[in-house]
């Protein structure tokens, strides 16, 4: 493998506090290393040009059944006349166009946030089929009937520990998510709303104690990434106060809030409708243990999708245009496909696009926040750049807050908001914080023995836009994909998983249930590292765990 | 890699042949034979081992129907392929890799792509371009419907074990197995005959599907406007108002048959998506079993369309009037039409004004003899592979259970595109 050198460049490596240091960079074998013992095959004067470790995007809908529909239902939108890319559109791009969008812009690991384990072969293959970038999933728990029963039973943590490790390994998956706990099932059995301290008709579960449930078992398991939470009351006025609840309910384990500036809303002023990123950012300030993704709205058209069919259901009614799916899966969760259409004369939308923008901006820490648009259901991950400008620039963001064509300048205290992020910040909430957060121990850094993704960036762009959004440089596994801002060589990135410890006899209770109940078996359930290595077409990369599990 | 005298004993084992892909087989393989140790329809045993006889076994490639050394048909299938100026990759049933394959395929030499039964599937795709749409998937159909009404005329020849399986199941945990009510709407004569079993959760009606719409309409308006009797329309009204789970099934490749299958497939979504205001139901529109799911899927998340592409360089286009593959073979606008057939038993109907190149397992039908045909193995019994059931959720694993007499269909492409 060929050698690389990276010269004299400004280096921001946040995992080892090296912010803007004029450094060298090597590379060797696929990994950072400290030097090079022989003069390297390429040398790339980074004179001009900023280093930072591959950015990592921890929440993006980029496989699976809903995000296939959603290809298929918007089919007059794949109307790109870009001939470097495919037809598809930006929100719902081809996992070619995917894997190409995501490294033109520098990003080298991507998350599927919401893979369902009854559809995990799905999720895997369309990932496998995106070119350059490395990728994972979060499994869905928290709606499958097995998993309610269990609760309603009152199982034994060990036992539910011992599920969900299973679940984590049959699915391949680095992380478990729970969507609206309980609620989507709740849809199933006709329960049209479904609060914190609800319980379900079928199970007599509170989404409460799901949270909590599911908290202490990816935390006494040693998971390294939290408890990934869609809370309830997806868009609801008034839904922060649920919010900090389903916050409490993980007791002071580890959680992590997606899109959280759809759980931000408060209920008051003539609309019932306002903003509560102050108080949800006041928890988030103060209680360790806690970590976020905004899910930024972006203006102009997109697609909502979501494993929350209880809330899509309801919200097909703003469907633009008027078409939309939602379904029922396998006792496992549901989906739910609504195309969106976010407009600056709308009071709602501009207001939440200000209420995503005080979030990151009152957010204290940039290892607890991170930069997602909840792609694609705030706005395609292509408009990541221009989100960085919005963070880094109040002149910018000023600018635009004014020309919304709806004044919500009395609702947001957006403008009153001084703060600019700093590169440093940037790449933490990009890349050492994500990498931490996920336990991938060789990435979002530039240690030696670290691998070699990087991205290179063009210092002399005045525009922070246009310099995020075409990387002149990307380093995949120590090649050199993108040269010039122009890609080079296609390579295939890994699947990171995670494999907890489990007690194997949980096996054969699933083995009985599945019989009964289910309409595959379980030993086609689980996807083995032969399979996704031969069949589906992606190499497996086994995360360690923080520690032994607890019980 | 096993011993062709090896015996092995299978379990588990996913079907590949029709969309409902039971996983649930076991199977004995005695030198190199397929013996089905499952209690099943006799029909699916037959498609694993129909697969066994010294015929099946000894198919050689062919050119003009004459037997010819691979390499031989490689070369000439070049020849017919660089001679084409416009060659279409119809896919006649795959699994995801092979249709994969198919893509990549179709790109190399600017070709263009459909699926033989795309005018059928992208009836289905329609319903959720135009309008909303409720679904629903196979274990929640067996777990909490508590009503389900399916529209066939002849669902068990299609789907051999789908009531088995998943209508009338033996166990059911939301809703008790013993209070499922079943409504199966269509020739009566002819469904029973088909039924595996006598089930008085079972309730055959005789009417004609070509009205459906017409019984969703008095559904609908709460009065009878059909051929049914009163008191059998006024009982299953009843049934359907009272229901906490209903789900409407249809296989589309029976309803296509009607000229006005859109409106029907839209009025029972509408229908299913009114009442989801109050309560919950849901469709299970049932997939071919041509791999038709497999295509859509794969096809859709590596170009965002189901079908009907054409490719020219890097770039391609999709337009469902102007890449209809049938359409253009029978208007002649081809001159080379390659299928690839890994797993259907349905004749292909070829026309002989243009070149056909079959690439399929060795039982495959078809009405004349084509320039070229190269048996291949079958994802599933030869190979490993993948394929999507027909409620478009679950994907299964097929693996190879016999050392395979042919290439891959994937392999084939690969040498005669290279």
């Amino acid at each position: 493998m060929t050698t690389i050198h990276l010269k004299n460049g400004h280096v921001f490596d946040p995992a080892n506090r090296v912010y803007n240091k004029k450094k060298d960079v090597f590379i060797q074998d696929g990994k950072v290393v400290k030097s090079l013992k022989k003069k390297s095959d390429q040398i790339i004067n980074c004179t001009d040009k900023i280093i930072m470790p591959g950015a990592i995007d921890l929440h993006t809908h980029i496989g699976g059944g809903k995000v296939n529909i959603a290809r298929l239902m918007l089919q007059e939108f794949h109307n790109n006349s870009d001939r470097d890319y495919d037809l598809t559109a930006d929100f719902v791009p081809s996992t070619l166009k995917t894997g190409l969008q995501y490294i033109g812009m520098g990003y080298t690991s991507c998350f599927e946030p919401a893979l369902l384990p009854m559809n995990a072969r799905q999720s895997h293959l369309e990932m496998a089929d995106i070119p350059f970038v490395d990728k994972g999933g979060y499994a869905l728990l928290g709606n499958d009937d097995y998993l309610l029963a269990m609760i309603a039973k009152g199982a034994h943590q060990s036992e539910i520990n011992d599920y969900v490790a299973f679940i984590l390994k049959a699915s391949q998956c680095i992380g478990i998510k729970v969507v609206n706990a309980g609620g989507i099932n709740a849809f199933k059995f006709n329960q049209r709303a479904l609060d914190v301290d609800e319980q379900s008709i079928r199970y007599k579960v509170t989404p409460r104690k799901i949270v909590n449930v599911l908290a202490r078992a990816v935390y006494e398991l040693g998971v390294p990434h939290p408890l990934h939470v869609h809370c309830s009351n997806l868009g609801v006025p008034g839904n922060f106060k649920s919010t900090i609840e389903t916050i409490k309910a993980a007791e002071g384990l580890p959680i992590h809030i997606t899109h959280i500036q759809f759980h931000s809303y408060g209920d008051n002023g003539d609309r019932k409708f306002s903003s509560a990123s102050a108080e949800i950012t006041e928890y988030l300030n103060k209680v360790p243990n806690l970590t976020c993704d905004v899910g930024q709205i972006m203006f102009g058209q997109t697609v909502t999708m979501s494993g929350d069919s209880m809330k899509q259901h309801k919200n097909h009614k703003h469907a633009h245009p008027k078409k939309w799916l939602c379904m029922d899966i396998e006792c496992d969760a549901g989906c739910g496909v609504v195309p969106f259409k976010y407009k600056d004369q709308s009071f709602v939308n501009a207001l939440q696009w200000a209420i995503g923008l005080e979030t990151f901006l009152l957010a204290e820490d940039a290892e607890k926040i991170f930069l997602t648009t909840d792609h694609p259901n705030g706005g395609p991950f292509t408009s990541y750049p221009h989100l960085i400008k919005l963070l880094m620039d109040k002149t910018f963001r000023d600018d635009l807050l004014d020309r919304l064509a709806v004044d919500i300048k009395e609702h947001t205290i957006l403008k009153d908001i001084k703060r600019e992020y700093t590169l440093s910040e940037i790449a933490t909430m990009t890349r050492s914080a994500p990498a931490k957060i996920l336990g991938l121990k060789n990435k979002g850094s530039l240690s030696a023995g670290s691998d070699a993704d990087i991205t290179v960036y063009d210092k002399k762009l005045n525009d922070i836009e246009e310099m995020f959004a075409h990387p002149s440089h990307v380093i995949k596994d120590g090649i050199l994909v993108v040269k010039n801002s122009v890609v080079q060589d296609y390579i295939w990135g890994k699947t990171q998983v995670v494999k907890p410890e489990y007690d194997p006899s949980i096996e054969k209770k699933l083995d009985k249930h599945f019989k009964k109940f289910n309409t595959i078996g379980l030993s086609n359930f689980a996807i083995s590292n032969d399979e996704m290595s031969e069949v589906i077409g992606s190499d497996v990369n086994e995360n360690e765990c923080l520690r032994k599990r607890i019980s | 890699m096993p011993k062709i005298s090896d015996s092995i004993d299978y379990k588990d084992i996913v079907c590949p042949f029709c969309s409902l892909h039971c996983d649930d087989l076991k199977l004995k393989i005695i030198d190199n034979k397929i013996y089905v140790k499952s209690d099943i329809n006799e029909s699916c045993k037959d498609k694993f081992e129909r697969n066994n006889s010294t015929s099946i076994n000894t198919v050689s490639p062919k050119i003009n129907s004459k037997s010819q050394s691979f390499d031989t048909v490689v070369k000439h299938s070049k020849k017919l392929i660089n001679e084409s100026n416009e060659t279409l990759i119809f896919n006649a049933s795959a699994d995801v890799n092979i249709a994969r394959e198919l893509i990549v395929s179709t790109s190399k030499i600017n070709g263009i792509f459909d699926h033989i039964n795309s005018e059928t599937f992208l009836k289905n795709i329609d319903i959720y371009q135009r309008k909303g749409f409720m679904s629903t998937s196979l274990s929640e159909v067996k777990n909490k419907s508590d009503v389900i009404v399916l529209f066939s005329d002849n669902i068990l020849k299609n789907y051999p074990r789908l009531v088995e399986r998943v209508l009338a199941p033996d166990n059911s945990f939301s809703v008790k197995a013993n209070k499922k009510k079943i409504y199966i709407i269509g020739n009566k004569k002819n469904n029973i005959k088909q039924s595996f079993k006598k089930d008085s959760r079972i309730e055959y009606i005789d009417f004609n599907i070509r009205d459906t719409s017409m019984l969703i309409e008095s559904l609908k308006k709460k009065s009878n406007k059909t051929s049914i009797k009163d008191n059998i329309f006024n009982e299953f009204l009843q049934r359907i108002n009272n229901s906490k789970y209903l789900t409407i099934c249809w296989a589309t490749s029976e309803l296509i048959k009607n000229v006005n299958c859109y409106n029907t497939i839209s009025s029972i979504s509408e229908y299913v998506v009114s009442i989801n205001e109050k309560s919950r139901a849901a469709c299970l529109p049932l997939a071919g079993n041509d791999g038709d799911v497999s295509n859509i899927q794969t096809t859709g998340w590596l170009t965002g369309f189901p079908s009907r592409i054409k490719f020219t360089g890097n770039y391609f286009e999709y337009d469902r009037d102007l890449y209809h593959g049938n359409n253009l073979i029978e208007s002649n606008n081809i001159d080379l039409v390659i299928y690839v057939n890994g797993i259907s038993n349905k004749k292909l109907i070829l026309n002989k004004k243009n070149k056909n190149i079959i690439i399929g397992h060795p039982s495959t039908k078809y009405d004349i003899q084509p320039d070229v045909f190269i048996p291949c193995g079958i994802p599933g019994i030869d190979y490993k592979g993948l394929i999507f059931r027909t409620d478009n959720v679950v994907t299964l694993p097929l693996v190879d259970i016999k050392i395979p007499t042919y290439r891959s269909a994937q392999e084939i492409l690969r040498r005669i595109l290279n």
